[in-house]
C-alpha cells in the first residue's frame, strides 16, 4: 500500500499525507528532502524511479521543480503502484502545480489522492467466540461454508475478491476466544472499518459492549458497524434493539445466508465513504 | 544449532509478513506464524521464550524497542537449549536488529555458524534508557533532593511537573529500575517505596585506551589521531572547542541535550557494538565489520551516527578513530545519607524506611563492582 505521498516544491514541502502509523516522519522528511536537493542534480527525465530502503520501496519522479516522493511497502506491485503515482503526478500538475508555485491552498487535492492512493483499506471483524465471525468472513468472499466448526488461532487474514471504492479490503477476523483477547487491541490498529459481530443474544450483546469501547479507544477514527448475526434463530434481538444496547449503527445478518453479501459489502462501502467524508482537514501544507 | 529460522513482521495492514526464512525450503503456515506470535506476547514478559508449536520447539526473541517483530528459531530435534539461552537470545537479537534495519542484510546461515550475537545489554545501554525517557530524567532529579519517595507522592508530583492527568508513574520508573538506579518495594507492608540506590552521569571521556594502542601499534596514525583527540577537548585559544562536558553555570549549554544524543547512540544495538569495537583502537571498516559480524553497510551507517555526533573521525580516510567516548557511569549517591538524616529528623521519613535504605545502600555497593 502507498503509506505516505510527499511533494516538495524546490526542496519545500508542499504537500503530506500519510495514511499509516509508524512511519518516523521527521527522520524520513530529512531523507526526503536530501534526495530531492539530489534528484536536482542528475536527470531522470518523465520516469518514476524507485530505491529500497528496508521494509519499504521509496518511488520518486520530477517535474519541473516539483518533486513527487511515494513511501510503499516492499511487498507491493511495482506496476501498480507506478500507475496510480503517473495519476497522481499528471492531475496534480494539471490542476495544482501553479496554486502550489504561488503558496495558494490545494482545495480538493487531498480527495483526489484519497481516490487514487488508497490502495488498501483494512476492516477487522471482532467478536467473542462462536458468533459467526469466521462465517462472515467467508460469506463476504463468497466462500462455501466448511462443515465443520474450527475456531480461528490468532487471526485469519484474507482478501475481498473485489475492489470496493477502488481499494482492496483487507479482512482481518480476529480470534474470539478470550485467550486471544490480548491480540485485539494490536491486532485493529490502523483498521478503517471494525465489524463488531454478535449472536444477537442478550447475553452476548451484553458483553459485546465492552468490545466497542475498546474499538472507540485503541482506532478512534474507525467507522464501527454491529452486526446482529443469527436472526433466523428464534431467540434473536432484533437488530435495532441491538443497536440500540451497543449504541453503534447495527445491521441484520444471517451468515449462512448467500443472499446478505451484496448487502453486507454495500454496508462496508458506505462504512469506508462514511470514513473518508468524516476524515480530519487535511494535512495539505502551502510553503512558507 | 537450530535447524530453522524465520523473522516475522506484523504489519498492521498486510498482517503478518515472513521477512527471512532459512532454510529457503522450511514450510509455514498461518497457524504456525500466528500461534509463535501469540505466545510470544502472552504471559510473563520476556525477549526470549521457548514454546512447543505444532510439534516443534520454537524460540521466539522479540523486544520492546521492536514491537511487532519477532524471530523464531526452529531448534533441531536433540538441540540442548537451557546452558544456551543467552546465546539463542543474542543471535536473536542480532537477526531482529539487522532484519530491522533492512531483512536482506541478515544472513542466518552465517550467524548460526558463526554463533553471532549482540551481547545481552551493560549497564551503560540500560542507563542509556533513562536519558531517553524525560519523565525518568525528572524522577531521577526529584530522587536526587529526596532520596527516597513513596511511589504514591512521586505519581503526583511527577503529574504536577508534567501537568497530565494520565501520568504512566510505572514507565517512567521503568528505565531506572531496569538500570538498578532505584529500587521500589513496599516497606512495612504500608507504602511503596522508591529508593535511590545509584546516580548516573553521563560525559564524554577522552579515548585513553584506542589512543594508548594506537601509541604503541599504530605509529602511522598515533599523531595525527591525538591532534584530533586534543583539538576536541582543548582545543588552542580563543577557541574552546565543542566540549559539552565542561561544566558550565548557562542553563542553555549543550550538555542536557548532549547526554541525550550520547544515550540515544548507546542505546542502539548495532550503534553500540561497533562504538565498543572502536574504544579499543583505530580500525578500518572492514576490521570492524569483519570482527563484528555486522554487514559493512551497517557498519558504515553506524559509524556516520557517531561521526555525525563528533564521536568517530577518520585517518587517512580509512582508518576510524574514537575522538570522544561517550560513558554513562553509576556512582554511589552519598549525598542521600545527609538528606535522609535530616528527614528523618523532621520526621517525612519513617526509621523503618531509612534503616531499610541503609541495608539497601550498603547491598548495592558491597557487591563486587
Amino acid at each position: 500500500m502507498i503509506r505516505g505521498i510527499y511533494i516538495l516544491n524546490q526542496g519545500s514541502l508542499v504537500y503530506t499525507k500519510e495514511y499509516a502509523e509508524g512511519v518516523e516522519t521527521e527522520s524520513l522528511i530529512e531523507f526526503i528532502v536530501s534526495l530531492t536537493q539530489f534528484l536536482g542534480t542528475v536527470d531522470i527525465g518523465d520516469k518514476t524511479e524507485y530505491m529500497n530502503l528496508g521494509s519499504w520501496r521509496i518511488f520518486y519522479a520530477v517535474r519541473n521543480r516539483f518533486t513527487f516522493v511515494f513511501l510503499a511497502d516492499k511487498a507491493d506491485d511495482v506496476s501498480q503502484i507506478e500507475e496510480r503515482i503517473g495519476q497522481l503526478v499528471d492531475i496534480f500538475m494539471r490542476d495544482y502545480a501553479n496554486l502550489a508555485a504561488a503558496n495558494q491552498p490545494l482545495t480538493g487535492f487531498d480527495e483526489k489522492v484519497d481516490e487514487i492512493a488508497v490502495t488498501m483499506v483494512k476492516v477487522a471483524i471482532l467478536g467473542y467466540a462462536g458468533v459467526g465471525k469466521t462465517t462472515t468472513l467467508h460469506l463476504l468472499r463468497g466462500e462455501t461454508l466448511p462443515l465443520i466448526h474450527d475456531p480461528t488461532i490468532g487471526v485469519s487474514i484474507k482478501k475481498l475478491p473485489e475492489e470496493v471504492e477502488n481499494a482492496n479490503i483487507v479482512l482481518w477476523d480476529l480470534a474470539g476466544q478470550s485467550r486471544f483477547s490480548i491480540l485485539w487491541a494490536k491486532m485493529i490498529a490502523n483498521a478503517q472499518v471494525v465489524i463488531i459481530v454478535t449472536d444477537s443474544t442478550l447475553e452476548n450483546v451484553l458483553r459485546s459492549k465492552k468490545l466497542v469501547s475498546l474499538v472507540k479507544e485503541e482506532v478512534p477514527d474507525a467507522k464501527i458497524i454491529g452486526i446482529a448475526n443469527k436472526q433466523d434463530l428464534p431467540t434473536a434481538l432484533t437488530p435495532e434493539r441491538v443497536g440500540q444496547i451497543l449504541g453503534i449503527p447495527t445491521y441484520e445478518l444471517v451468515a449462512i445466508d448467500i443472499s446478505y453479501r451484496d448487502r453486507l459489502i454495500q454496508i462496508i462501502r458506505k462504512a469506508i465513504l462514511e470514513g473518508k467524508a468524516e476524515a480530519k482537514a487535511p494535512t495539505t501544507s502551502p510553503a512558507s | 544449532m537450530p535447524s530453522a529460522v524465520f523473522i516475522l513482521h506484523l504489519d498492521d495492514m498486510q498482517g503478518f509478513i515472513v521477512v527471512k526464512r532459512y532454510p529457503t525450503t522450511f514450510s509455514l503456515n498461518e497457524k504456525i506464524l500466528n500461534l509463535a506470535y501469540y505466545n510470544h506476547i502472552q504471559g510473563e514478559k520476556s525477549d526470549l521464550k521457548i514454546h512447543e508449536i505444532e510439534g516443534m520447539r520454537i524460540a521466539t526473541y522479540g523486544d520492546a524497542t521492536h514491537p511487532g517483530w519477532l524471530v523464531c528459531m526452529v531448534l533441531a530435534e536433540d538441540e540442548d537449549y537451557g546452558p544456551y539461552t543467552d546465546e539463542f537470545a543474542g543471535m536473536g537479537h542480532l537477526m531482529l536488529e539487522l532484519a530491522v534495519e533492512n531483512p536482506d542484510l541478515v544472513d542466518v546461515r552465517g550467524i548460526l555458524v558463526n554463533r553471532s550475537v549482540i551481547p545481552t545489554p551493560t549497564v551503560e545501554q540500560k542507563c542509556a534508557s533513562i536519558f531517553l525517557t524525560p519523565s525518568s530524567v525528572l524522577l531521577l532529579e526529584r530522587l536526587r533532593e529526596r532520596g527516597a519517595e513513596r511511589s504514591a507522592a512521586l505519581a503526583i508530583w511527577l503529574r504536577e511537573q508534567i501537568q497530565a492527568e494520565d501520568v504512566d508513574i510505572i514507565a517512567a520508573v521503568r528505565p531506572l529500575m531496569e538500570s538498578g538506579v532505584v529500587h521500589v518495594e513496599m516497606v512495612q507492608r504500608t507504602a511503596e517505596v522508591v529508593f535511590l540506590l545509584a546516580d548516573v552521569f553521563a560525559y564524554r571521556a577522552p579515548p585513553v585506551e584506542a589512543i594508548k594502542y594506537a601509541e604503541e601499534h599504530m605509529p602511522d596514525v598515533a599523531e595525527e589521531y591525538h591532534t584530533l583527540v586534543k583539538e576536541f577537548f582543548s582545543p588552542d585559544p580563543p577557541a574552546r572547542g565543542y566540549n559539552p562536558t565542561l561544566p558550565t553555570e548557562d542553563p542553555n549549554a549543550p550538555i542536557v541535550e548532549d547526554c541525550e544524543r550520547m544515550a540515544s547512540l548507546i542505546s542502539k544495538s548495532l550503534t553500540y557494538t561497533v562504538l565498543q569495537h572502536l574504544r579499543k583502537r583505530p580500525m578500518t571498516l572492514e576490521q570492524v565489520s569483519e570482527e563484528s559480524a555486522l554487514p559493512k553497510s551497517v557498519v558504515r551507517n553506524a559509524l556516520w551516527a557517531l561521526e555525525a555526533e563528533r564521536v568517530v573521525s577518520t585517518i587517512r580516510d580509512d582508518v576510524w578513530v574514537l575522538i570522544t567516548n561517550p560513558v554513562i557511569e553509576t556512582f554511589l549517591p552519598e549525598y542521600v545519607l545527609d538528606i535522609v538524616k535530616k528527614r528523618v529528623a523532621e520526621k517525612e521519613i519513617g526509621a523503618e524506611t531509612a534503616r531499610r535504605y541503609l541495608e539497601l545502600l550498603v547491598e548495592k555497593w558491597s557487591e563486587p563492582q
